[in-house]
């Protein structure tokens, strides 16, 4: 649907994006996750036709959308990371602005801004002046007027920053329906917690290069591959960490209070024959999985690019 | 026809506020007063010496077209001046640029919705105008050589306004250049013609012509020449001959309120395509090819 390869942007000196690669899937909710300033509003506002890079290709269902940029509006709605509202207008009316930039007039702008204004929870606002709505009103309506021309697909740059936990659950929902609608959504936030949520795929962003992407299934399984396994002796601990650090799948061990956290790269069946090995040694256990899958402590580790050592930590 | 959704909007949210309906009472009890002292003055004159001076009605059209023009000038940038920036400001610009209007669109949007609002102004102060021709003297000619000179000054103005807008991010700057623009196109020409002047009036003896097409560009000249007619009528001598002279320039006296019509809207032309060059966030560096 969207495949972006070696963006290349400049702001003066300093690169804001520095050969990024981005591909979402038809039909994908994808996640565009990185901290303050890795580029996501650079690459969202070059894939909305908003700026132009320096090097690079963008491709939007197999077209060249930096060659076409007119044939692109049609087929992007975009919400940005601002409200743009026109003081003055009121809701109905701001849709219908809107509606009639793409070229619908009359009984069928109304109807469809009205539908869309139902279908954000907006539909007893229409009478309201744009600016005096509350932050979280002004952001569905957002979402409204970039729907307005049925878009393919919807680019949205932080849309739930500053929400309260329950608009931002309304907007979850919202997304859902969305994704039946078989829209292609990409959303941007630096919030990876709320996206593990709703995310089909996800794409970390780091100093304008895209350093992890997946879909959700492929990251977290690497994700649980990374994250501890962890192991509750009740009995015959020295003989357990004798065991583990000879084993060829086992990186570090660490010992937290009766548990030992190891860090193991082999797959379930191989995490089966540790098990019964230790079993086998006549380890008493009492205690043995792996700890969930963090999307949040992976977006942290890759984002600190710190190399950790094969080592055996003691923290009692 | 589709009507430009800039434009509408404008108009929708103009027609909502205070200001215009401002504008258009101020403007227009302005010119009714300088009208309605001008009769009185006349209809005290002729009272005291019962005598009417016909010169007088036509004095109060030329008065009254002068204080209309003048305010033109004033309200064009004011008009203008925010309508590319305003939106830079409310950050509406790259939500318009996203949909299927273009750069263009938006700019021509803007001077419509400024063009409409001086047009609304010109034909309701049209009545006061109109008082002159209960006493003749004035043809369907001069009207509309008026009119197209606020017409050009208007889209004049009305350019550079939005020129402004579109290159300076801030609306007060903007506008603020915008006047001094203006001022420059229309006192800056004529301050920079009398200095030339008067060096060549040193050298050849005659009132300096050679740099009489620099007035080309001053609307204020242009609507010299629109009410020249009625000008004559009163002075002797317009200011116009005075400036151009008599024989080799001619051709430009004769032609004058055409000929800078022309150069004045191919100078709007120019401020548009700033204009447009300007809101389009794609634009290549032109140095870079
Ligand atoms: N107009 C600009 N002029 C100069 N530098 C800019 C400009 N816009 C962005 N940058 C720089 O480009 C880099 C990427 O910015 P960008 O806005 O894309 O980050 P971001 O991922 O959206 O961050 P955030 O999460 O804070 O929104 C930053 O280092 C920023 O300083
Ligand atoms: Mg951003």
């Amino acid at each position: 649907m969207v495949t972006i390869n070696g963006l290349k942007k400049m702001y003066g000196r300093a690169a804001a994006l520095d050969g990024l690669d981005m591909h979402v899937r038809e039909g994908a909710l994808y996640g565009f996750v990185g901290p303050n300033g890795a580029g996501k509003t650079t690459t969202i506002k070059i894939l909305t036709g908003l700026l132009l890079p320096d090097e690079g290709k963008v491709e939007i269902q197999g077209e060249d959308a930096l060659a076409d940029p007119a044939g692109m509006v049609d087929k992007i709605g975009y919400v940005p990371d601002f409200f743009g509202v026109y003081d003055n207008l009121k809701v109905s009316e701001y849709m219908e602005l809107f509606a009639s930039c793409y070229g619908l007039t009359g009984l069928t702008a109304r109807k469809r801004s009205m539908e869309l204004l139902g279908q954000v929870g907006l539909d007893e606002k229409t009478d309201y002046y744009v600016d005096g709505l509350s932050r979280g009103m002004k952001q569905r309506l957002c979402l409204a007027r970039a729907l307005i021309h049925d878009p393919l697909i919807l680019i949205m740059d932080e849309p739930t920053s500053g929400l309260d936990p329950r608009t931002r659950y309304e907007f979850k929902e919202i997304l859902k329906d969305l994704r039946e609608q078989e829209k292609t959504v990409v959303i941007s936030s630096h919030l990876l917690s709320e996206l593990s949520e709703i995310c089909t795929d996800i794409g970390i962003v780091e100093q304008g290069r895209m350093v992890l992407e997946g879909t959700m299934n492929h990251i977290l399984n690497q994700i649980n591959v990374q994250s501890p396994l962890r192991i509750s002796v009740y009995q015959g601990r020295d003989q357990a960490l004798n065991i583990l650090r000879s084993h060829p799948y086992v990186e570090t061990v660490t010992i937290r209070h009766n548990d030992i956290m190891l860090n193991f790269t082999g797959d379930r069946e191989d995490e089966a024959a540790l098990l019964q090995q230790l079993m086998d040694a006549g380890v008493r256990l009492c205690g043995f999985m792996r700890e969930r899958g963090n999307l949040e402590s992976v977006f942290i580790q890759i984002t600190s690019h710190e190399e950790e050592g094969r080592v055996l930590i003691h923290e009692n | 026809m589709k009507i430009n959704p800039v434009y509408r909007q404008e108009s929708r949210v103009s027609a909502r506020s205070f200001r215009l309906p401002l504008i258009i009472l101020s403007c227009n009890s302005l010119l009714a007063l300088v009208a309605l002292l001008d009769m009185y003055s006349m209809v005290t004159q002729v009272k005291a010496t019962a005598e009417i001076q016909y010169s007088s009605f036509l004095s109060l059209y030329i008065f009254g077209a002068a204080i209309e023009f003048a305010m033109l000038l004033l309200i064009v940038p004011a008009l203008t001046a925010g309508s590319i920036s305003g939106e830079r400001e409310r950050q509406t610009l790259n939500l318009l640029l996203t949909t299927r209007m273009t750069p263009a669109d938006i700019v021509l949007g803007k001077l419509m919705s400024c063009l409409s609002t001086v047009f609304l102004l010109v034909v309701s102060s049209f009545p006061i105008l109109a008082l002159v021709f209960v006493y003749g003297g004035v043809t369907g000619k001069d009207i509309v050589l008026l009119l197209i000179s606020f017409g050009s000054t208007a889209l004049l103005a009305g350019s550079m306004g939005i020129c402004c807008s579109s290159v300076f991010k801030r609306t007060t700057i903007a506008t603020a250049v915008s006047y001094c623009a203006l001022a420059v196109l229309v006192l800056g020409t004529l301050a920079l013609r009398r200095f030339t002047a008067s060096f060549q009036v040193q050298e050849s003896g005659g009132a300096g012509q050679g740099t009489t097409w620099m007035l080309l560009v001053n609307p204020a000249v242009s609507f010299l020449a629109a009410i020249k007619g009625q000008l004559s009528n009163v002075r002797r001598i317009t200011v116009l001959e005075m400036w151009t002279g008599n024989a080799p320039a001619g051709l430009l006296a004769r032609w004058w309120l055409g000929i800078s019509t022309a150069v004045q809207t191919a100078l709007s032309a120019l401020c548009l395509w700033i204009a447009v060059r300007r809101v389009n966030p794609r634009r290549r560096r032109l140095w870079r090819g």
